[in-house]
């Protein structure tokens, strides 16, 4: 560093505050942080979000039910099943209402392949920021591809699916589902091969990511972090294992948790969860059978009775809350979605300090945000 | 025990025995507590000044620990004040429990949750620009989500303006003031 080399008194040494975004294609969306930088060390992290509220939780407070589950889409746009799942279950607690057998193995199958989808969009994304230009991006790209061409012929949508209803699903899959699935997790088999095969084992990518951006076990839990992130440092909280919705208990899968708390325990967790999605979609397609995908007396206007309801699944970034409060009537008296990528980012400044200014980006990035979930 | 029975409480009291309400109820010995078996969680509500000792012994209880806060916010009750909710869960013992705190319309403080969870910063900072709640000894109370000189008005109070929104919804919908009773 300048100051240990040149004598103080000669020269004034003075730190350099860097702005990051909010337009910056390593910020992964609008996100703006002002750095402190001594040299290429980074000494303070300035975080600034909200660039991309939109109110949604206000607005989902004028609709009714159903008109809601788009909003949740939009919230959390890489993994929308996961997100409008929440939702619709919590709307399902308030208003008691049985979703039948067949529509539950649907979206277990589409929620794990939702995360296959959005973990593939993390490693495209992440070997960029590593520096392993273009090959992982466009790997990750043609996985993905397969996996929301099957959505689109499911839901008719690339990404806003607004597949979910209370008490089910919109309307059935097609005919060849099972076999489309099993496509699908043919193409992801080798996607994840393929990445494990180029980033695991690969000495550059592991010199840039090993020992980066360390957070203890203790401290992601203070600062309420979930998901991928919480266990890259041990600790091996996952919803669906510690309070299972949907059928994930008569699921066998294990929960991937890191030693380190690293940037590359955060990778090697997501690449493992990949496997393990691979394996539960597998067995669900055992357990589907053909049924009805709604309950046979549904209202024509959806009603709950007042009560409040805090409903927590596994997205693919962590745990995706709703916290729906209702006074009778047909539309949400408030409703709060609790974002995950909002706790994973406040321990930034944490991991950042004392990394140089291009591990801060790789630090960003291994949170995975999305920064309209963030801001919502 | 100092805790008491609400009266007309919704709930019948023999559904609190399949919470963890007699766990709650003696970490929280001292202290104001009022019970309701909520559809998933335990819901317990503590008066605003003893709040945050509340929160810190459930977190502090051995038994209980209730080291991760889930979820913070707020909701507006009109005329009945303000609502600052608590979501805890305990990553070694499973539990979930919701804590509640009323505020009255005119004095909306409470003293802040971040010497409990570092968690609560960014929630208590939304919490604050969206309802015009004070969170008393905040470490940066600065805005979150909305521009930094927006501080007059609070967008998720019932009272803010959503007018136009509402009545264009309403024609599509064809919706009456009887659908949304």
């Amino acid at each position: 560093m300048a100051s240990e080399m040149l004598p103080d008194e000669e020269y004034e040494v003075q730190d350099l505050l860097l702005n990051v975004g909010p337009q910056h294609p390593s910020t992964h969306g609008v996100f703006r942080m002002v750095m402190t930088v001594d040299g290429e060390l980074v000494k303070d992290v300035v975080p600034y979000i909200g660039y991309l509220h939109r109110g949604a939780e206000k607005l989902c407070e004028t609709m009714d039910y159903r008109q809601g589950i788009g909003f949740m889409d939009r919230t959390e746009y890489l993994a929308g099943h996961n997100a409008e799942l929440s939702y619709v279950m919590a709307v399902e607690k308030l208003a008691g209402l049985e979703v039948p057998e067949r529509a539950q193995w649907i979206r277990m199958i589409l929620c794990e392949l939702n995360r296959l989808s959005s973990h593939f969009m993390f490693m495209g994304a992440f070997g960029i920021d590593v520096g392993v230009f273009g090959t992982p991006f466009i790997y990750a790209w043609r996985e993905r591809e397969a996996i929301i061409d099957l959505f689109e012929e499911i839901s008719g949508d690339r990404m806003m699916y607004a597949y979910f209803r209370p008490g089910g699903l919109a309307w059935d899959v097609p005919t060849n589902f099972v076999q489309r699935v099993k496509e699908v997790l043919v193409s992801s088999k080798t996607g994840i091969k393929d990445f494990d095969g180029l980033l695991t084992d690969n000495e550059i990518f592991r010199a840039r990511t090993q020992g980066i951006g360390y957070i203890s076990a203790e401290d992601a839990i203070d600062y309420g972090m979930s998901g991928p992130s919480l266990r890259g440092s041990g600790v091996p909280m996952d919803v669906r294992k510690d309070e299972p919705y949907l059928y994930y208990d008569q699921i066998k899968f294990e929960v991937p948790v890191g030693k380190n708390g690293d940037v590359f325990d955060r990778y090697i967790c997501r690449l493992e969860e990949m496997r393990q999605s691979v394996s539960i979609i597998e067995q669900c397609l055992e357990h589907l059978q053909p049924g009805p995908i709604m309950p046979e007396r549904m209202p024509r206007m959806l009603r709950t009775p007042p009560g409040e309801v805090y409903v927590r699944t596994e997205a693919p970034r962590g745990e995706y809350g709703v916290y729906l409060v209702s006074k009778g009537g047909n539309r949400p008296y408030r409703l709060k979605v609790r974002s995950a990528c909002l706790s994973n980012l406040q321990p930034l400044k944490q991991m950042s300090v004392g990394q140089y200014v291009a591990d801060a980006i790789i630090v960003l990035g291994s949170i995975d945000i999305v920064l309209s979930e963030v801001d919502r | 025990m100092t805790s008491e029975q609400p009266e007309g409480a919704q709930q019948p009291t023999a559904s609190l025995d399949t919470t963890i309400w007699a766990e709650v109820d003696r970490a929280l010995s001292g202290i104001t507590v009022t019970p309701e078996a909520g559809v998933l969680d335990l819901i317990v509500t503590i008066p605003r000044d003893e709040v945050v000792r509340g929160l810190r012994a459930l977190k502090t209880d051995a038994a209980l620990h209730f080291d991760y806060l889930r979820c913070l916010t707020a909701v507006d009750q009109e005329a009945d004040g303000i609502d600052v909710v608590y979501h805890l869960y305990s990553t070694t013992s499973k539990h979930n429990l919701t804590v509640k705190t009323n505020l009255p319309n005119d004095d909306l403080f409470v003293d802040t949750a971040t010497t409990v969870w570092r968690a609560a910063n960014w929630l208590e900072r939304e919490t604050a620009e969206m309802f015009g709640v004070r969170f008393r000894g905040h470490p940066d109370p600065r805005t979150l989500l909305m521009p930094e000189d927006m501080d007059d008005t609070f967008p998720l109070r019932k009272d803010h303006p959503l007018a136009e929104i509402e009545i264009l919804q309403g024609e599509g919908m064809g919706y009456t003031e009887e659908d949304s009773e």
